[in-house]
C-alpha cells in the first residue's frame, strides 16, 4: 500500500508542476498532462484498486483534459487554475486517507463541476462553461468547419522533411533569444540580422518543401524584419511581440510537420495563418516609414492598440489561442542589467557562441568513467608496497606530474558535460515578460551569472521548478505598479536570477523586491494546518521555510493570483531530487530572497566515508548536520525500545546502521560508537557508525540491474582500494528504517 | 496418441535450435552449461562489498573496471549448500536483458570446465522431475561422452523473471 500510494504521489507532484506550465491555448503542455495521468491511472489499475476514489479522481481529471483537447472545454486559465486545484485536491487525498480524504474529494468535485466537467460522462456533447462570464476566444472552439480533404504534397521527400523540422526548431529557439536579445539592445543591427536570416531560411526551405503556410508566414513576418533592417519601421514592443508570436505559431506548425511524419497524415492539422498574417500586415503599417521620428531605443507604445484591434475578430482554432494571451497591451519592459555596458554585452554574446561540435553523451559518459578508473589506478599503483619502498626522487616527481595530468584530465572532462545556465534563464526572461503582461505588473528581470556551468542532466530538471518559482515571485511577490508606489517603491518591481558557484555548489538565487513573506500569516496557517503549534519556538527564518512542507499552501493562498494553489514542496522535491537544498529568506514588505543549492554535478558527490565493521559506507555531504560521541546522560529509550539522543534539546531517534546493514560492528554501545546527525525531508536521524574515515568526492554508479532499487542504498562507487563502496539513500533510510516507533508525527505526515 | 507425437517433434526440432557452444563449470559434483553468447567474461574472486535486503544468494557488488556490478552465488541460488571459496572459484559474467536494456551480472561458480560444442542429438529436454526440482531455469540436458551436461537459461536465472521475484521480496 504504501509504495503505491508513494508512486501515485510522484506521479501527482510531477503533474502538479506540469499544471503550472499550461498556459491557455498550449495544448502540448495539456497532452503532456494527459499522458501523466493515463500513467496515474494504469498505476492505479495495477495497485489492486486499494486507492477507489483516487482513481476515479484520475479517471474524471483525465476525462475532463481530453474534453480540453477536443475543445468541448474552454482552455481558459480559470479552467486550468481549477484543475490546479484538482491536482492539490488528488494529492490531498494520496495524502491522507479517511475523512480528509472525503472533504478533499468534495472540493474536486466542486471544481470539475466548476470547470465545466460533469463527472458522469454527460451525452451532451459540448457543455457550455458554467461560470458565465469567461472572456475567452477559445471558448467557442468550434473545429474548422468542415475540415477539407487532406491533400499532403508536401509528404514526399521524408528525409527532407525531417530535417527541416529538426533545423526549424533550432532556427525558432533562436529568434527567441535573438529577440530577447535585441530587447536590451534595441539598435544592434547584428541582432535584427540574425532574426531576420532566420525566417529567410525557414521561408526558403519551407518553400522549397511545399510547405506553403509556413512559406507565407514565414515570408511576411521577413518582409517586416527587413523594413525594420532598413530602418523603415523603428523596432518597438509592437514588433517584438508580433514576431514572437509568429515564431512560437511557425513552432506549432512545424511541430504539426512532425507529428505528420510520425503519425501519419490524419495527425494533420490546417492551420488558419490568416490572422497573423493580419497581425504582421497591422503592424508593418502601423509605422510607416518613421524611422526619423521615433528613435529606435524608446518604447514605443503608442501603437499597441493597433495590434490589439488586428486580434479583435479571433475566429480561433483552439490552437491558436497563445497570442490572444499575450497581446494585452501592457508597459513595455526590458529585462536588461542597468549598469551592463551595451558595448560590451554584444561581444559576449559572440564569445558564448564560439566553435563546438555535437558529442554522443554516452561516449562522455564512457570518457569520464575511464577517466574515474584511471585516477583510481593511478592511486593503486602509487601506493603499491614495492613502488613505494623505492624511494626514487625523479619517480616521485613523475608521479606527481602524472597526478596533474590526471586531475586535469578529470577535471576537463567533467567541464565537458556542463553547459552555461544561459539557456534556462533566457526562457526566465520570455517567462517574466509575458507574466508581467498579464498580471497588469512591471517587472524587470534582472539576470547575473549566465555563464554559470551546470550538469547537462540538471538542465531539464530545474526548469520546471525554477518556472515555478519565478511565476511565484511575479505573481506573489512584485506588487502592482500603484501599490508600490503607495510603499514608496520604484513602480517597476525587480526580480532577480542569480547564479553562480560557491564552494562545491551552484547556487541560484531567485530574489524580488515585493511584498516579502507574512511570517505571522505564514504561521497561523501552518497552525491550521497542524504542521506546527501554536506553542512551537520558531524563529522567523523557520516559519519562512514552513511554506516548503507538502499541504501547506493549498485553496486560499496568502495571496492567491494564480500560482494554481500547487505548493512550494513540488519545488522542495525536485530540487531534492537533484540532491540539492532549497531555503527561503523574506524579510515583510522588502522582498524574497530564494535560494538553491545544487551539487556541481549529478555524477560526483561529497560525501563522509564512515566504516561500521568491515565496510564502508558513504554518507552525502549535504545532508550530515554534525558529528558527535554521544555521552550518557544525552541517550534515552522509549518504551525500552526506540532510542534517542538529546541533541541541541532536541529528541533525535537513533538508527544503528549496523542492524539494517546486517554487518558486524565494532561498537554496540552508542557512548562508544559515533553518531552522524543527518536531515533529509524534514527529518532527523542520527545514525550510529563505527568511525569516520575521511571526506571524499565520490562518482556514484548504480548498483546495476535489479539492484539498483535497494532501499536504503543510492548507488555505489569505487573507493580508493578498488572496492565498492555503497552511498547511503537517506531519503528511503529515514523514512522506512528509522526510528522504531519513537519516530515524531512528522515522519508519518510524509507520507 | 498422435497429438502426443506432434508435440515431441516440436519440442525436438525446439531443441536442436538449441545447440551450439556452451561455457561448462561445475557447482558441486553438477555439470553446467551456459551459452557461450551470453558470456562477456571470467574472472577470479575478488572483493565483494555486501548490499543489505538483498536475498542470501546475492552476495554483492564487485567493481568490474570501473562498472559495478552485482555478484550472485550460484550454488545459493540453486539452493545448494554454500562451499567455502577456493582458488578455483570464478565469477563469470554475463549479460542478460533487463528491463531497461543490457545488464551485466557475476555469477559465482566453483570452477570454470570448458567450452564446449553441443550439437542438436545429444541435448535432451529437461526431464520433469515431479514435485521437487524447478526446470524453469533449465533448458535441457546434453548428453556428451556419457555426462549429463545441465543446459541454463541465463536470462530465466537472472533476467526480468528475478526481477520481479525481486520485488516482492
Amino acid at each position: 500500500m504504501g509504495e503505491d500510494a508513494r508512486a501515485f504521489s510522484d506521479f501527482l507532484d510531477d503533474m502538479a508542476l506540469k499544471i503550472l506550465m499550461v498556459e491557455p491555448g498550449d495544448l502540448s503542455v495539456v497532452g503532456e498532462l494527459l499522458e501523466f495521468t493515463e500513467q496515474l491511472l494504469a498505476a492505479s489499475t495495477v495497485a489492486t484498486g486499494e486507492q477507489p476514489p483516487l482513481q476515479r479522481m484520475a479517471r474524471d481529471f483525465n476525462a475532463a483534459l481530453q474534453k480540453i483537447i477536443m475543445g468541448e472545454l474552454a482552455d481558459s486559465a480559470e479552467n486550468f487554475d481549477r484543475l490546479g486545484q484538482c491536482v492539490v485536491q488528488m494529492q490531498e487525498v494520496a495524502r491522507r486517507e479517511g475523512d480528509a480524504a472525503e472533504t478533499a474529494l468534495r472540493l474536486f468535485r466542486e471544481n470539475l463541476a466548476a470547470a465545466g466537467y460533469e463527472a458522469a460522462p454527460a451525452p451532451d456533447p459540448a457543455p457550455a462553461p458554467e461560470s458565465g462570464s469567461e472572456p475567452e476566444p477559445g471558448g467557442e472552439a468550434a473545429a474548422e468547419p468542415g475540415r477539407p480533404a487532406v491533400n499532403l504534397d508536401f509528404l514526399q521527400d521524408k528525409d527532407l522533411l525531417a530535417g527541416f523540422v529538426a533545423e526549424s526548431f533550432e532556427h525558432l529557439e533562436s529568434i527567441e533569444v535573438n529577440i530577447l536579445d535585441l530587447e536590451q539592445h534595441p539598435d544592434d543591427s547584428d541582432i535584427i540580422n540574425n532574426i531576420f536570416r532566420t525566417f529567410h531560411t525557414i521561408k526558403g526551405v519551407s518553400g522549397f518543401l511545399n510547405l506553403k503556410k509556413i512559406n507565407e508566414l514565414a515570408h511576411i513576418t521577413e518582409n517586416l524584419l527587413d523594413d525594420v533592417r532598413n530602418a523603415k519601421r523603428a523596432m518597438d514592443s509592437d514588433v517584438i511581440d508580433v514576431v514572437l508570436a509568429v515564431g512560437d505559431f511557425l513552432r506549432e506548425m512545424v511541430q504539426n510537420v512532425q507529428d505528420v511524419l510520425e503519425k501519419g497524415p490524419e495527425a494533420y492539422v490546417e492551420f488558419d495563418i490568416s490572422r497573423y498574417v493580419q497581425r504582421v500586415r497591422a503592424v508593418q503599417s502601423s509605422d510607416g516609414g518613421g524611422g526619423e521620428e521615433v528613435q529606435p531605443a524608446a518604447p514605443v507604445e503608442a501603437s499597441v492598440p493597433v495590434a490589439a484591434a488586428a486580434l479583435e475578430p479571433s475566429p480561433a482554432t483552439p490552437t491558436v489561442a497563445p497570442a490572444a494571451g499575450k497581446a494585452k497591451a501592457g508597459p513595455a519592459m526590458a529585462a536588461t542589467t542597468p549598469g551592463g555596458g551595451q558595448a560590451a554585452a554584444p561581444v559576449l554574446r559572440k564569445a558564448g557562441i564560439g566553435d563546438s561540435i555535437k558529442v554522443d553523451v554516452e561516449k562522455l559518459d564512457s570518457l569520464v568513467n575511464a577517466v574515474g578508473e584511471l585516477v583510481i589506478m593511478q592511486s593503486l599503483v602509487r601506493q603499491n608496497p614495492l613502488i613505494t619502498r623505492l624511494a626514487d626522487p625523479k619517480l616521485n616527481r613523475d608521479f606527481s606530474q602524472l597526478g596533474r595530468i590526471t586531475t586535469e584530465l578529470q577535471r576537463t572532462a567533467m567541464a565537458m558535460r556542463m553547459v552555461p545556465i544561459r539557456q534556462t534563464f533566457q526562457k526566465m526572461t520570455r517567462l517574466v515578460r509575458d507574466l508581467s503582461k498579464k498580471t497588469g505588473k512591471s517587472v524587470d528581470l534582472i539576470m547575473v551569472g549566465e555563464e554559470t556551468e551546470i550538469d547537462r542532466n540538471m538542465v531539464d530538471s530545474i526548469y520546471d521548478p525554477l518556472v515555478h518559482m519565478i511565476r511565484n515571485s511575479v505573481d506573489h511577490g512584485v506588487q502592482l505598479p500603484e501599490e508600490r508606489e503607495k510603499k514608496g517603491k520604484p513602480g517597476t518591481g525587480n526580480v532577480y536570477l542569480r547564479a553562480y558557484q560557491k564552494g562545491g555548489n551552484i547556487v541560484i538565487e531567485i530574489e524580488d523586491d515585493g511584498d516579502g513573506l507574512n511570517t505571522a500569516k505564514v504561521k497561523k496557517k501552518a497552525v491550521e494546518r497542524g504542521l506546527v503549534s501554536e506553542g512551537d519556538a520558531l524563529s522567523d527564518h523557520d516559519i519562512q521555510n514552513l511554506i516548503f512542507l507538502p499541504g501547506f499552501s493549498t485553496a486560499d493562498k496568502i495571496t492567491d493570483v494564480s500560482g494554481r494553489g500547487v505548493g512550494m514542496d513540488v519545488v522542495k522535491k525536485a530540487v531534492e531530487k537533484l540532491r540539492g537544498k532549497v531555503d527561503v529568506n523574506s524579510q515583510d514588505g522588502k522582498g524574497s530572497l530564494f535560494t538553491i543549492r545544487l551539487p556541481l554535478t549529478l555524477a560526483i558527490i561529497d560525501g563522509i566515508i564512515v566504516r561500521i565493521g568491515s565496510e564502508r559506507y558513504i554518507i552525502p555531504t549535504i545532508a550530515i548536520q554534525e558529528s558527535i560521541r554521544p555521552v550518557k546522560k544525552d541517550y534515552s529509550t522509549v518504551h525500552g525500545k526506540g532510542e534517542a539522543l538529546m541533541i541541541r534539546n532536541k529528541l533525535v531517534p537513533i538508527i544503528r546502521l549496523y542492524e539494517i546493514f546486517e554487518v558486524e560492528p565494532t561498537y554496540r554501545d552508542p557512548c562508544e560508537a559515533l553518531v552522524v546527525v543527518v536531515e533529509s525531508e524534514g527529518v532527523q536521524r542520527a545514525l550510529m557508525v563505527d568511525e569516520l574515515l575521511g571526506k571524499q568526492e565520490v562518482v556514484i554508479k548504480s548498483l546495476g540491474g535489479f539492484l539498483k532499487d535497494t532501499k536504503g542504498v543510492a548507488g555505489g562507487t569505487i573507493l580508493g582500494d578498488g572496492r565498492v563502496g555503497l552511498i547511503l539513500d537517506l531519503a528511503t533510510l529515514l523514512s522506512t528504517g528509522g526510528g522504531h516507533g519513537t519516530a515524531p508525527v512528522e515522519a508519518e505526515e510524509i507520507f | 496418441m498422435e497429438a502426443a507425437e506432434a508435440v515431441r517433434t516440436d519440442s525436438v526440432a525446439g531443441l536442436q535450435s538449441l545447440e551450439g557452444k556452451y561455457l561448462t563449470f561445475a557447482l558441486g559434483k553438477e555439470e553446467y552449461g551456459i551459452g557461450i553468447l551470453k558470456v562477456r567474461e571470467i574472472i577470479g574472486l575478488m572483493e565483494i562489498t555486501a548490499v543489505p535486503h538483498t536475498p542470501s544468494y546475492i552476495k554483492g557488488v564487485i567493481n568490474l573496471r570501473g562498472r559495478v556490478i552485482p555478484v550472485l552465488d550460484l550454488r545459493l541460488k540453486f539452493g545448494m549448500a554454500s562451499e567455502e571459496y577456493t582458488e578455483r572459484t570464478c565469477i563469470i559474467v554475463v549479460e542478460v536483458q533487463g528491463e531497461s536494456g543490457a545488464i551485466q551480472v557475476g555469477m559465482l561458480v566453483d570452477s570454470v570446465s570448458e567450452v564446449l560444442n553441443v550439437s542438436g542429438q545429444e541435448i535432451e529436454a529437461p526431464p520433469a522431475f515431479g514435485g521437487g526440482a524447478d526446470t524453469a531455469y533449465l533448458l535441457g540436458m546434453a548428453k556428451i561422452k556419457g555426462e549429463v551436461k545441465i543446459l541454463l537459461d541465463v536470462d530465466r536465472v537472472i533476467g526480468a523473471g528475478e526481477l520481479a521475484q525481486f520485488e516482492t521480496i
